[in-house]
């Protein structure tokens, strides 16, 4: 671009550089000694004199001019020499000075690592990425770890100290926490792999060995209890200490460390120990102590199933007394209070002491369940129980106290495997409990009722809630009765009469008795009556269910009203006629069946007190050669005289056996009806699924026995629902 | 405490001779990581304080700072109000350079670039590329870089747009794809050459800020490392792995995973029967369901295949090709495909700018082509379509889908996807690629290797 232009523009002539433009040579070494020397003040608390910008320019500067790399290495170096330095003097510190030195020097150091990163703020933010090198923070940390924390005449010093305070608190003595505090968090801070490998990790070591020992020292010199309050006591300390001095993340890792040393170690041992183990505890009702156990045995692994295996075998094995125990036998209703006052007893210990764990309540059920079962008369009981309580048992108690007395019967219920026999027997209870109008509140009772039907299905309940409607039917019936034909009958004796459905009740067919004429007559313009209004039914006397209220008159012209049974009112009305009649006469006016006859006479000649009739000769039992009068010297200082018949309130053993044998031919159809509903959607099934299939639909109502279930099978082979494969003989196949 | 002028935290600083006074307030607002922080800071006033309290302590202390005063009024008055006004006279560069200096580039970066906006966006600069060739990928950086690929090199430009140390493959080997793993490490992807031995193509990390090859990522198969050609790259959603489609020597084929921390390869998906991974151009990654999008598409193939892999299970979950179409559709084709935000749908796009979706949630839809996207070049594509082969491309951001048509980007919104805008930049003809990332959009031209900057500015006061 030289020359030649029009002559008004001035020429300019541009030259090339003859040499490279260079900076001072000794720029780069004068500018770092500036900023040594001033790295050397920081250290030196002597910064007042320094410049911030001046130095923070010069640092600029030696990154521009790309002495970068000089700038960095020459602060490696003097920040390695200047912490050599500091080591010395932290080594030189005697015994307790040594940590309160070390804390000293940390802060100096952050305070001039601070300022110095200051200073080269710069290179860190250019220099620093593009050369992949360390920021100067992290650098000084860097430094200050390997220098000081690991060097040799540190690091073991450093360690131990530490461990001895830390021990030295735990056996009692104050120790500066914040000074603690501070060198963990220096230890922190340099990364938490210097604190868990350079310090957590012993710690961890050093306090596993310490607990080892110490905890077993209390096992040897403590019960139980105490050992437990020690554990705990420690467990706590522990936390606390984590959270005075050490890394929040350290807690977990310590308290595992206690719960291995002193408790999963000992488990065994505690829950077994003797006279102040579990059982006492439970037995003792110790909620503190089992609470405890609980709180502490739950941090560790397989700890709370130890508690609960000790438990349940406990509970099987006083539950197996209990039901066992033939004292207990003799009253059922004290046999299921007992059984009651166990389940609250261990429900107040799981919901007070193991926080309503459900592992527990599970364990508590299945071990109920398991005794309960154990005595084939439970079923029996309970329902004996619950008329107990329906009988008298709830005069004066609250709506809601008989709620609670049922909901606890129904819970051993739901523990029952046999709960078709339960039906059985509170059919037959509630069937005496209606008609003798024993029945105390009628609420009560449909209560029961309607929580059977939750339990268990509609099904369940549906002949119970047949009894009932009955009742209410035949009273309105009656009065119906009284009101269309009073003028008809007259004077004669009232008639009440219950029509019982067939099939709702519990009766055995048995053949009437000779009513006497009286009752005949009414009986006869009742059917008359009822036959009249209902058609196509049949009735059928079921005089042994029966009772009457008669009044008689005795020899001193004393008047009482007697009240019995519908059998001894036939009896005692064939001595309107006759003074003395014998055993065969009655029999044959009567017609009464042998067995029943005898006790009604047993009772009507044999109580004391109660003794209406004379029997000759006297004695104990009725025999057939027996001659009977009226007692003319009967005497009471009641009106009304109330003759029960001679019957246990419990089933005697060959009553025992009709109910069983009963409830067996009763599940028969019903293991039947499963099998076809089984066999009806799957078609082709083999022996053992079959098994086990009806075995689950039918264990809410009972537990089935395999050989039963063969026996069905076979029988409905038999009756072509059912065939056995031609191949594989273990298959079935449904026949439609 | 007594810092210069304390009591009313008032400041003077002389900069290169011109005297400024401000807060102390207002200097800290900066942050105790910038120089202005730093040189408040007690610790570098101990002297200060007791000059100061000695002698009266009414006088405030002065401070000098040997930079230019223009520039310092800028950062000053970005530091008062959180806006960056830059008067004429004062050179960006120079801005930029003084700005590094106090340690305040991220807050100019951040007063510069307003929060992305697809309806707002304005043509900031359109660099002029050197590359002998065509550009084959533009791909933005988080921090608002970018970088081109071209040939056998990427371009790196950082958010000022001054251009970095450019990054070369190993062995110079074509790039196919550009990921930033982050602001300051570029993953790239290349293809093996034939007649090469062993080490060529591939996947290696770069420094971004450096071109500085950090680490190369292998393929074994059966435990024997092998060379492979490595198309799409993606990341997953915490960027932990990232995802490359493979084509092995010996019929490799398939999509690698790497774990981004460690290096290593951390997983392979074989290509099963009936997909095309291997070859795919679009790798996607759906943060909802933990799946991947592949797509392999025409002109690559012969038809276009797209599938969502399950790499939990190693299952195609889902998947559409075009192979059975009926060739009387004028022969239309899926050149590109998204998936949508909401990972229901993905939408595809064909040579004649048509918008199709595809249904994610059933596996029998098919595209349901919009009738006739209006898209604002389309009666130009035809001219196009004679003269060079821009293919239209897709991006979706911030509830927005954006394609690229011509030598237009066009901006839809909504649930619907209505056309709300068209970017249409300087020179350079069709645009070849897009990208969107750092609250900007890279637009890069077929001629001349241009690729425009689009920018949302700030937000009006008022």
């Amino acid at each position: 671009m030289s020359g030649g232009g029009p002559p008004r523009k001035r020429n300019f002539k541009i030259e090339a550089f003859k040499n490279r433009v260079e900076l001072d040579p000794k720029y780069a070494e004068r500018t770092w000694k500036v900023l040594e020397h001033a790295i050397h003040e920081i250290y030196n608390h002597n910064a007042s004199g320094l410049s911030f910008e001046e130095l923070y320019r010069s640092a600029y500067n030696m990154v521009l001019h790309k002495y970068g790399e000089k700038l960095y290495d020459g602060l490696q170096s003097t920040m390695t020499w200047r912490l050599k330095e500091i080591s010395k003097s932290i080594e030189a510190a005697q015994g307790g000075l040594f940590l309160e030195e070390l804390n000293a020097k940390w802060m100096d150091h952050n305070k001039a690592l601070q300022m110095i990163r200051d200073i080269l703020m710069y290179m860190d933010r250019t220099y620093v990425p593009t050369s992949h090198r360390t920021p100067v923070h992290e650098l000084g940390l860097n430094l200050w770890r390997d220098h000081i924390i690991r060097s040799p005449m540190i690091h073991s010093r450093l360690v131990n100290t530490l461990l001895d305070l830390i021990k030295g608190e735990r056996m009692g003595e104050v120790i500066n926490r914040g000074l603690m505090r501070s060198i963990t968090k220096m230890l922190m801070d340099l990364g938490p792999a210097v604190y868990q490998d350079d310090f957590e990790k012993l710690f961890l070591d050093v306090s596993a060995s310490f607990y080892s020992v110490e905890s077993q020292e209390f096992i040897e010199c403590c019960d139980c209890g105490n050992y437990l309050k020690k554990a705990e006591r420690r467990l706590n300390e522990e936390m606390e200490r984590v959270s005075h001095y050490l890394d929040a993340g350290s807690e977990a890792k310590i308290t595992s460390v206690v719960e291995k040393e002193m408790i999963a170690n000992h488990m065994h041992r505690l829950v077994h120990m003797e006279n102040s183990g579990l059982v006492n505890m439970l037995v003792d009702d110790r909620y503190e102590d089992l609470g405890r156990m609980y709180s502490l045995f739950r941090r560790v692994p397989d700890g709370l199933s130890t508690i609960r295996d000790v438990m349940t075998s406990y509970l099987r094995e006083t539950g197996k007394q209990l039901v066992m125990d033939p004292e207990s036998l003799k009253d059922p209703v004290e046999f299921v209070q007992r059984l009651l006052n166990e389940k609250d007893k261990h429900d107040k210990i799981i919901s007070v002491a193991f926080g309503n764990d459900k592992t527990f309540q599970n364990a508590l059920n299945s071990s109920f369940e398991y005794f309960i079962n154990l005595n084939n008369r439970s079923p029996e009981f309970i329902s004996l129980y619950v008329d107990d309580k329906l009988r008298k048992g709830l005069k004066g108690a609250t709506e809601e106290d008989v709620e609670v007395i049922m909901d606890k019967v129904m819970m051993l219920f739901r523990y029952l495997q046999e709960k078709d026999v339960f039906e059985k027997y509170y059919k037959q209870h509630l069937a005496k409990r209606l008609l003798s109008g024993k029945t105390v509140s009628d609420d009560a009772e449909r209560s029961m009722i309607v929580k059977l039907k939750t339990e268990c299905g509609y099904q369940f309940t549906s002949k119970l809630e047949g009894m009932f409607t009955d009742m209410k039917t035949s009273q309105d019936t009656m009065q119906d009765f009284y009101a269309k034909k009073s003028e008809e009958l007259g004077d004669g004796p009232t008639l009440d009469v219950h029509i019982l459905t067939t099939g709702s009740w519990p009766t055995q067919p048995s053949p009437p008795c000779n009513l006497p004429t009286e009752i005949l007559t009414v009986c006869e313009k009742f059917r008359a009556y009822y036959l009249g209004t209902h058609n196509g039914r049949r009735l059928t006397w079921q005089t042994n269910m029966g009772t009457a209220d008669i009044k008689a008159t005795f020899g001193k012209g004393q008047k009482h009203e007697l009240n019995v049974s519908t059998y001894q009112m036939c009896v005692l009305m064939l001595f309107n006629n006759a003074d003395g009649l014998t055993y065969k006469d009655i029999e044959r006016d009567t017609e009464i069946p042998a067995s029943d006859l005898k006790r009604c006479l047993q009772s009507l000649a044999c109580v004391k007190g109660k003794n209406v009739l004379r029997k000759e000769p006297m004695s104990k039992d009725i025999s057939e050669d027996d001659t009977f009068y009226f007692n003319d010297k009967f005497t009471s200082k009641l009106v009304k005289v109330k003759i029960g018949t001679v019957v246990a309130q419990k089933e005697s053993e060959p009553e025992k056996q009709e109910t069983r044998q009963r409830v067996e031919e009763d599940r028969k159809p019903q293991i039947e009806a499963a099998i076809v509903r089984i066999m009806k959607s799957r078609r082709v099934l083999d022996h053992n699924s079959i098994v086990a299939e009806v075995t689950k639909q039918l264990q809410a109502r009972f537990l089935p026995n395999p050989v039963v279930i063969k026996k069905r099978i076979e029988s409905l082979i038999e009756r072509e629902f059912l065939e056995r494969d031609k191949v594989d003989r273990k298959l079935y196949r449904y026949l439609a | 405490m007594c810092t210069p002028a304390a009591g009313r935290g008032r400041v003077r600083l002389n900069v290169g001779g011109r005297v400024f006074e401000t807060t102390t307030a207002t200097l800290a607002s900066a942050g105790r990581d910038t120089m202005l922080g730093a040189m408040l800071d007690a610790s570098w006033n101990a002297s200060h304080d007791d000059a100061a309290c000695g002698g009266g302590g009414s006088a405030a202390a002065e401070y000098f700072i040997d930079r230019d005063p223009a520039c310092f009024a800028v950062l000053l008055d970005l530091l008062r109000t959180g806006g960056l006004h830059v008067p004429r006279g004062v050179p960006e560069a120079t801005l930029y350079r003084e700005a590094l200096y106090y340690g305040l580039l991220d807050r100019v970066r951040a007063a510069r670039l307003g929060d992305f906006d697809g309806d707002r966006l304005r043509l900031a600069a359109s660099v002029p590329g050197c590359a002998p060739g065509d550009g084959t990928a533009v791909r933005a950086a988080p921090d608002g870089g970018c970088c081109v690929a071209h040939g056998g090199a990427v371009r790196v430009y950082n958010w000022m747009l001054e251009e970095r140390r450019p990054v070369y493959y190993p062995g110079h080997a074509p790039v196919n794809d550009a990921a930033y793993l982050d602001a300051a490490t570029l993953l790239v992807a290349a293809r093996e050459r034939p007649g090469r031995l062993g080490d060529d193509g591939g996947v290696a990390a770069f420094s971004a800020l450096t071109g500085g090859l950090r680490h190369r990522f292998r393929v074994a198969h059966d435990r024997q490392p092998r060379s492979f050609t490595a198309g799409a790259l993606t990341f997953d959603d915490g960027g932990c792995s990232f995802f490359a489609s493979c084509k092995g020597r010996f019929n490799e084929y398939g999509i690698g995973v790497w774990d981004a921390n460690t290096g290593e390869q951390a997983d392979f998906f074989y290509e099963p029967p009936g997909c095309a991974l291997g070859d795919a151009d679009r790798l996607q990654w759906l943060d909802g369901t933990g799946t991947l999008m592949v797509a392999t598409m025409f002109p690559r193939t012969d038809s276009s295949f797209i599938s969502l892999l399950d790499f939990r299970d190693k299952s195609v979950v889902w998947s559409w090709s075009d192979v059975g179409t009926p060739a009387s559709l004028e022969d239309k084709h899926a050149v590109h495909a998204v998936v949508m935000e909401d990972g229901r749908s993905v939408c595809v796009i064909n040579q004649y700018d048509d918008l199709g979706f595809l249904d994610l949630r059933s596996s029998a839809g098919g595209v349901r082509w919009r009738s006739r996207s209006k898209l604002a070049t389309s009666g130009k594509t035809k001219a196009l379509v004679s003269e060079e082969v821009c293919y239209p491309k897709l991006a979706t951001y911030g509830g927005q889908l954006f394609a690229s048509t011509g030598d237009t980007v066009s901006v839809f919104s909504g649930p619907d996807h209505v056309l709300t805008s068209t970017l249409r930049g300087g020179q350079g003809g069709a645009i070849c690629d897009f990208s969107i990332g750092g609250d900007r959009l890279f637009a890069l031209h077929s001629e001349e290797n241009v690729f425009d900057v689009w920018e949302t500015p700030p937000p009006a006061i008022i």
